[in-house]
Parts: structure tokens; C-alpha cells; sequence
């Protein structure tokens, strides 16, 4: 049966639907006996929700404005 | 989804007539998104060329463009593979080897048992993450601190709902690598926001 150690390398796979069938199982079966690693799935969970309600961005370098208008003013030659 | 495909079929006749709302909307939805991508594929050095060279082939192939995929999809392929070819000239090899420290074995006894209890946070809904700034600010300064292959796949995948065969696609990476990279940047995510959530 999987153990916690297995639980944290796998929970993104397991909770993706990643896992071949018999390896899904056995985390399935060790997250039923152990509090802990069901906390930490759910721990797991909410941080992908946090992740997209906020929606970090790439900083960029560029102006926004002026690159429109520069490629309005390419697509208009 | 028609009706997104109705606002892209509308967006591109505002573009085609040179709007220059339309033209400020497009890049202020996709420019973040293709600079993640060129910086995974190419580096920080040469993604804003990469992404302005994009841009220019993208409003120049506009007249062509026949919403087989979505506005995203296709940008998103043209910044790809403007990044990948540049990559080749450049010769050059980003590595997925940035450090990465799994799980630090100390947590778990020999057997792979947990020693310490994991205590669950607070049970918030969206509106409350949403009201939560000091929240925000964590988690935004935690991706900035990602390498930018995983900036890429977290943002493609989990923000942006791209479908995994369609992220390898795009980064030039295989499926295993992927689930690498999604699996260390949820990870440090969640270590700073369980330190954040359960300070010790």
C-alpha cells in the first residue's frame, strides 16, 4: 500500500485523474486510514483554487498601449 | 463557447478595420500569456523579441485566420514556434534541472510515514481568497520566484484550462515533464501558503 511519502510526490497526478488504475487504488486505499494525507490533498486542492481565483501574471517589460498601436499601425501598411 | 467563438469572430473583424479598442483588448488579453510561453521556450534574453516577432506574423496572417482554433491556440503557436526556431539558431538548451528539492525527507520516518499531524486551513469561498490581499500578494510574489517552465505549465494548465497534450505541444516538452513542472510549482505553492496558513 502507498505510504505519506508516496502521497505528497503523487497528490497533483492523483488529483489531475493521472494515475494508471492500480496505482490510484493503493493511494486511494492509504488516503481512507490516513487523516493526515487526506488534509494534505485537500491542502493541495485549495491551493490550485487559490492559484485560479487570482491568476498570477507574467510581468512584462512592454507597454501595453503603445504595442497596440504599433500593431495597428503595422496591420494598416 | 459559441458565443466566446461569436466574440472572437467579432474581434477579428474589429481588428481587420483597424479598432484600436480591438487592438488594445488583444494584447491585453494574450501579451502576459505569450511572454510566459516565449520565456519557458527561449529564456528571459530573447522572449520580448520573440513575442514582438509573433505579434507582427500574427497581424499579418489576421486576414487568414479562420477560427479552426481559438485566437489563444493559434497565438499561442505562433509564439511557440517562433520561440522554438529561435532556440535552434541560438542553439541553445533551457534544462528542466532548476534546483527542484522534493518533500524534504525529514517530514517522513523510514517506512514513509508522516511524523507531524498536517492541519487543515481555513475553508474559504472564492469571494473570500478573492477579498483576501495579503493572500494575493503571497501567492503572486511565490509565482514570480517560479522558474519560467513552470510559470508556463502552471499558467497554461491550471489558469488557463489547456488541455495537457496541447501544453506539451506548445512548451516542446514531453508529458512527463509536464507533470513534473505542475507538480513543483503547486508544490512550492503550497509550502508558502501553508506557511502563510499555519505559521510555526
Amino acid at each position: 500500500m502507498a505510504q505519506c511519502k508516496d502521497i505528497a510526490e503523487e497528490a497533483n497526478q492523483y488529483i489531475d485523474g493521472d494515475l494508471p488504475l492500480r496505482r490510484r487504488i493503493s493511494l486511494y486505499f492509504h488516503l481512507v486510514v490516513c487523516k493526515c494525507c487526506r488534509v494534505y490533498l485537500d491542502q493541495m486542492r485549495d491551493t490550485i483554487r487559490a492559484v485560479t481565483v487570482f491568476k498570477p501574471k507574467e510581468a512584462i517589460n512592454q507597454d501595453i498601449k503603445s504595442l497596440a498601436q504599433r500593431l495597428r499601425e503595422e496591420s494598416q501598411k | 463557447m459559441i458565443s466566446s467563438n461569436k466574440n472572437e469572430k467579432q474581434l477579428v473583424k474589429q481588428l481587420l478595420a483597424g479598432d484600436p479598442a480591438a487592438f488594445e483588448s488583444l494584447v491585453g488579453d494574450y501579451q502576459n500569456l505569450m511572454i510566459s510561453v516565449a520565456r519557458a521556450i527561449i529564456g528571459e534574453a530573447f522572449a520580448d523579441e520573440v513575442v514582438q516577432d509573433a505579434w507582427m506574423s500574427a497581424i499579418k496572417a489576421l486576414p487568414k485566420f479562420e477560427s479552426r482554433s481559438s485566437l489563444k491556440t493559434w497565438l499561442l503557436h505562433i509564439v511557440s514556434n517562433g520561440a522554438k526556431s529561435r532556440l535552434r539558431r541560438e542553439k541553445r538548451q533551457l534544462s528542466l534541472d532548476d534546483g527542484w528539492q522534493s518533500e524534504s525527507s525529514d517530514k517522513f520516518d523510514g517506512r514513509g510515514h508522516r511524523y507531524d499531524d498536517v492541519l487543515p486551513w481555513e475553508d474559504d469561498t472564492p469571494e473570500a481568497l478573492l477579498a483576501n490581499q495579503e493572500l494575493s500578494q503571497i501567492i503572486e510574489a511565490c509565482f514570480q520566484q517560479l522558474p519560467a517552465l513552470q510559470r508556463a505549465a502552471l499558467t497554461l494548465y491550471d489558469m488557463e484550462g489547456v488541455k495537457m497534450a496541447e501544453v506539451c505541444n506548445i512548451l516542446d516538452i514531453s508529458a512527463s515533464n509536464a507533470r513534473v513542472l505542475l507538480h513543483r510549482a503547486r508544490t512550492t505553492l503550497h509550502h508558502t501558503i501553508e506557511q502563510y496558513r499555519n505559521p510555526k
